[in-house]
């Protein structure tokens, strides 16, 4: 039985489904890393038209506070176990941007990612490799960081 | 020309005067005269207001209105200014509105950002902000942004809020009994980025599209007023990423004109390279999505695997594969290395190999003809009315092109004409975009055979010549600048002070912004299925929409 | 025993898993090089085990339930969907032994599930409680109104070809000359599965870019993985219905047996993707426009030329 479940959980760390949500800039790498020279879905990742069979929200740049809330709201959508990966400097402390005050310069307070990925934007290997980071830590069993804190649990959206 | 400046005649101004070779700059006294300039300007044909640029002086207590007006046939345009009381409750102005159709949304901008009262505005709405700056005019300069920051979880409690009585009006404003409803298409969407169109509409049908912007909203305008003239360029180049270079290239026009430097021809030669390979790897991407938009997601891939070599190129130079941050107030960054031309012949010969592919599946497709061959018709009187630009006006057939119309850089020298298409359908804007990506190509083969020339005679130095040295502090001045972007014309106005180390104003006047305006118009009567279609092939980027 | 055998192992629920994971693999390694990319890789030889591991995540994972919809409507109309588009199978003869319900009118049977199944689709669409999965499943059932039609009488030709709704007997009777004279009939049978499994260039009901995911928007995990069972179920009943009436079943070159029937359902696979890598999806109206001006008048020429072919070719009425 044991067995089984496990098999289980490895075919959820081997397989994971991106939402198609875009934020900001870095969704263009995003593009790229599905177009024809880095092709992720040699890994097996795709990506979901709705949140509802996603497996992973990716935070692609910038989070304006127009787009929190509705960020916060795919989150929620999703259904569990879900994995947060965060590309760019501004997905850490607003990058370029953190002179702009119309930016949330924190998305990742809010809305804790387990991977980051540096760049502005990263480059599409780096993406692939924080996929694979996010399955690494899938395989060794570690909850994701937003289900373990971060202000979106309080905030109304 | 003459005509225009004799216009003035009948009216008080402070000045009237020649700017560059197709532009009259005049300030008007009273600001009650501009809707009947406005109104003389318009029948003298200059029938397109591009936007509408306030620019703040709190310490002369007045706000400086900034009119751009252009006549899309025979490229004579017209600049006027006007002052208006800058506090809140005198703020205020005649709207254009009523007489350029396209000012709906410049307007609207302006009031949002600065506060500016537009009388008769037909439909004075903020538009890009979010609602926690509803009312508080961010863009002026006495505007405290740090006051505002401390209560950022307050701010977004009103946004949703706002958000949820939104969606209940909605509903209840519609006839239960009826099959009537209003559905958000984004932001999160598939297709849409983000961006969120109201649809309001009657099963398949639909009634009406009202875009609600702002979700990628930087306030980019005022970011560069917080850096140097050379940091400014980290914000200007992410106006849009998917073509950085062009948008680098007007602001440091425009910095080099009030700083008086003139770049070198080896620079301007290399600002057009670049400049068409940005190009091109932007319109790879809006070819593709174009398709992507009905499903097919075969030639965004096929598009992808070429324009991967374009990036090579912009990243052998720059280092970067698309902030590139490669052009500078005085020139271009880097210097040129030999073996950077040789990844741009591998991808020039890509492109060759893989063109004929995709004219004869894509280009040709009759599935493609068939939807979007009688679909979303601009004609010639709403590209002028909405001033619209770029491939969408193109595509409609209008005769503009600022690399031609106002040659910047080296364009003066390159060979090329105006690339048209006649009915102006949704079609005719992808084959539009397939025409210009071989016109780029040609001129990036032109550019590239007199650079090595260059080179080559002794008379380009490519490890020095790149770059001039311009001056920390600029001195006070005031500069438009206006360059061929991807999607179409980008004007920027650069306002500076005495000894300024940043820019006092910029304002980036973006053609997404333009084209968005025209969704409802165009989709009003269509059905669902046609959303997409008509959103991939206005070509829009949320990135240049927002700023 | 034999019985039990036939549910559950072939050609019933392992066969169908089996199919499922195998199709759903080959759709995206064949897509792929269609796309110049290389598809799924890493995960076991050529990526094969990729979309095993993608069904057992989603057969594992939370299904969320949303609020304001009833849940037995919601939750029950995966799982019927999964059995009425697996029943279909009973009626196939994979092999000459292997028919689970050898019966007369097995061809009546096999049109009547096939075209319940869409119906089935716009009540998971119609008890989402969300707007676009309410579109979606009108858009289905508009598209099952206007395909099903020519669905039916294509799929009757081979019947009055060969005089009777026996499957087994189509199979039997069917040569070359059969062939010949229901091209016509296989072409418009084709076309219309098109329209039915909502493929390019008619995948209107689940269009991503207008509607979001159609009927599928609201499901997730476990009903999601059911509903995905059911798509390629239908697949399955859809590519070797074709395969059964039009081009002679299980018999082949040199040997009769299932590897013939399998490899002509990869045929109308293959072609298939074919399409669905460069075609753009058409809209609602020409659907239907195509559809009733066009496909429907066709299918009934289609039946005239069967009957005289019969008078003619085959010497009339028996």
């Amino acid at each position: 039985m044991l067995k089984i479940l496990d098999f289980f959980d490895y075919a959820k760390s081997e397989s994971l489904w991106m939402a198609h949500f875009c934020t900001g800039c870095c969704s263009l790498e995003m593009a790229a890393a599905m177009g024809p020279r880095y092709d992720w879905e040699r890994y097996g990742f795709l990506p979901t038209p709705t949140p509802r069979q996603a497996d992973i929200l990716v935070i692609t740049g910038l989070v304006s506070k127009k787009i929190l809330p509705a960020l916060l709201r795919t989150y929620a959508q999703m259904p569990e176990p879900k994995y947060v990966l965060a590309l760019g400097a501004c997905s850490f402390d607003g990058g370029p941007y953190n002179d702009a005050l119309s930016v949330i310069k924190n998305p990742t307070e809010i809305l804790p990612a387990d991977v980051f990925v540096a760049g502005c934007p990263p480059k599409p290997e780096a993406i692939i490799e924080g996929m694979e980071a996010i399955k690494s830590k899938m395989k060794n069993k570690e909850p994701s960081a937003a289900s373990q804190g971060g202000l979106w649990k309080e905030i109304a959206f | 020309m003459k005509r225009i400046l004799r216009l003035f005649d009948a009216f008080e101004t402070e000045y009237v005067e020649p700017y560059k070779s197709s532009w009259i700059k005049a300030k008007l006294k009273r600001q009650d005269d501009l809707r009947a300039v406005a109104e003389a300007l318009k029948e003298e044909g200059l029938r397109s207001l591009v936007t509408v640029s306030p620019t703040d002086f709190p310490d002369e207590s007045r706000m400086e209105m900034n009119y751009f007006f252009e006549d899309l046939q025979t490229k004579r345009n017209c600049w006027l200014k006007c002052d208006i009381p800058r506090t809140p409750d005198q703020c205020r102005i005649d709207s254009l509105t009523p007489l350029f159709a396209g000012a709906d949304w410049s307007e609207r901008e302006a009031f949002s950002m600065f506060g500016v009262d537009f009388a008769d505005h037909p439909d004075l709405r903020p538009i890009i902000v979010s609602q926690d700056f509803y009312g508080k005019a961010p863009f002026r300069k006495d505007f405290d942004w740090e006051a505002h920051e401390a209560d950022t979880l307050n701010h977004l409690k009103t946004i949703v809020n706002d958000f949820e009585k939104e969606q209940q009006n909605s509903d209840a404003n519609l006839d239960p009994d009826g099959s009537e409803t209003v559905l958000n298409w984004g932001p999160t969407h598939p297709a849409s980025g983000p961006i969120r169109l109201k649809v309001h509409c009657d099963g398949e049908e639909v009634i009406g599209i009202d875009p609600d912007i702002g979700y990628v909203w930087r306030a980019l305008e005022h970011l560069v007023t917080q850096k140097d003239f050379i940091g400014a360029i980290v914000a200007v180049e992410r106006l849009c990423f998917m073509d950085n270079i062009n948008s680098m290239v007007g602001y440091c026009m425009a910095v080099e004109e009030i700083a008086e430097i003139q770049i070198t021809p080896f620079a301007a030669w290399m600002r057009v390279l670049l400049g068409e390979t940005a190009r091109i790897s932007s319109h790879m991407m809006g070819l593709g999505g174009f398709f992507n938009m009905m499903g097919l997601h075969t030639l965004a891939m096929w598009n992808m695997d070429v324009r991967e070599f374009f990036l090579d190129f912009l990243e052998s130079y720059s280092g970067a594969r698309i902030a590139t941050a490669a052009i500078e107030p005085g020139g271009v960054r880097y210097g040129l290395q030999s073996n950077m031309l040789d990844e741009l012949q591998k991808a020039l010969d890509k492109f060759d190999a893989t063109k004929e592919d995709i004219r004869s599946i894509f280009v040709k497709n009759p599935t493609m003809k068939l939807r979007a061959g009688t679909l979303g018709i601009l004609t010639t009187d709403m590209i002028e009315q909405y001033a619209l630009c770029g491939p969408v006006a193109r595509a409609g057939g209008v005769r503009t092109d600022i690399r031609l119309d106002e040659p910047y850089a080296a364009y003066s020298e390159v060979e090329m004409a105006y690339i048209t298409q006649e009915t102006g359908t949704a079609k005719d804007r992808f084959t539009q975009l397939f025409n210009e990506l071989e016109q780029s190509v040609d001129i990036i083969k032109q550019a590239k055979k007199r650079i090595e020339a260059g080179i080559a005679d002794g008379e380009f130095n490519p490890t020095k010549d790149h770059m001039v040295k311009v001056p920390k502090k600029l001195p006070k001045g005031e500069a438009i600048s206006r360059v061929e972007w991807a999607r179409g014309e980008v004007l920027m106005h650069l306002v500076t002070e005495e000894k300024a180390k940043s820019p006092y104003r910029l304002k980036m006047k973006a053609p997404s912004f333009n084209h968005t305006m025209m969704l409802d118009h165009l989709l009003r009567g269509q059905t669902l299925s046609d959303i997409p279609l008509v959103f991939g092939s206005l070509y829009i980027c949320q990135g240049d929409l927002d700023r | 025993m034999e019985l039990l055998f036939n549910i559950i192992v072939f050609p019933g629920l392992l066969y169908l898993l089996l199919w499922t994971v195998a199709l759903f693999w080959f759709f995206r390694k064949f897509m792929a090089p269609l796309h110049k990319r290389v598809g799924p890789h890493f995960n076991g030889p050529a990526g094969s085990y990729q979309t095993l591991f993608d069904l057992s995540k989603l057969l594992s994972k939370e299904s969320i339930t949303p609020r304001h919809v009833n849940p037995y409507l919601f939750s029950l109309m995966p799982l019927l969907a999964v059995i009425i588009a697996a029943l279909p199978t009973a009626l196939i003869p994979w092999t000459p032994g292997i028919t689970v319900v050898p019966s007369d009118y097995g061809l009546l049977g096999l049109v009547v599930l096939i075209g319940i199944e869409p119906f089935l689709l716009f009540l998971t669409g119609f008890g989402s409680h969300n707007k676009y999965a309410f579109l979606g499943g009108i858009r289905v059932l508009t598209q099952m109104i206007s395909m099903e039609t020519a669905f039916f009488l294509a799929a009757l030709s081979p019947a009055l070809l060969f005089g009777t709704l026996n499957l087994q007997t189509i199979v039997h009777t069917s040569g070359w000359v059969s062939f010949l004279v229901l091209l016509p009939g296989f072409t418009l049978y084709f076309i219309a599965l098109l329209g039915l499994l909502e493929q390019p260039p008619f995948n209107i009901p689940d269009a991503e870019q207008e509607i979001v995911y159609g009927f599928y928007t609201e499901y997730s995990g476990t009903n999601y993985f059911l509903l995905k069972l059911a798509e390629f179920a239908e697949f399955m009943a859809l590519f070797a219905g074709a395969a059964t009436l039009f081009l002679g079943g299980y018999r082949g070159l040199f040997f009769d047996g299932y590897l013939w029937l399998f490899v002509k359902m990869l045929a109308i696979a293959v072609f298939m993707m074919i399409l669905r890598a460069s075609t753009p999806r058409i809209t609602m109206r020409q659907m239907l426009r195509f559809s009733w001006r066009y496909l429907v008048p066709l299918s009934l020429l289609n039946t005239a030329w069967v009957l005289l072919a019969k008078i003619y070719f085959f010497g009339g009425a028996q």
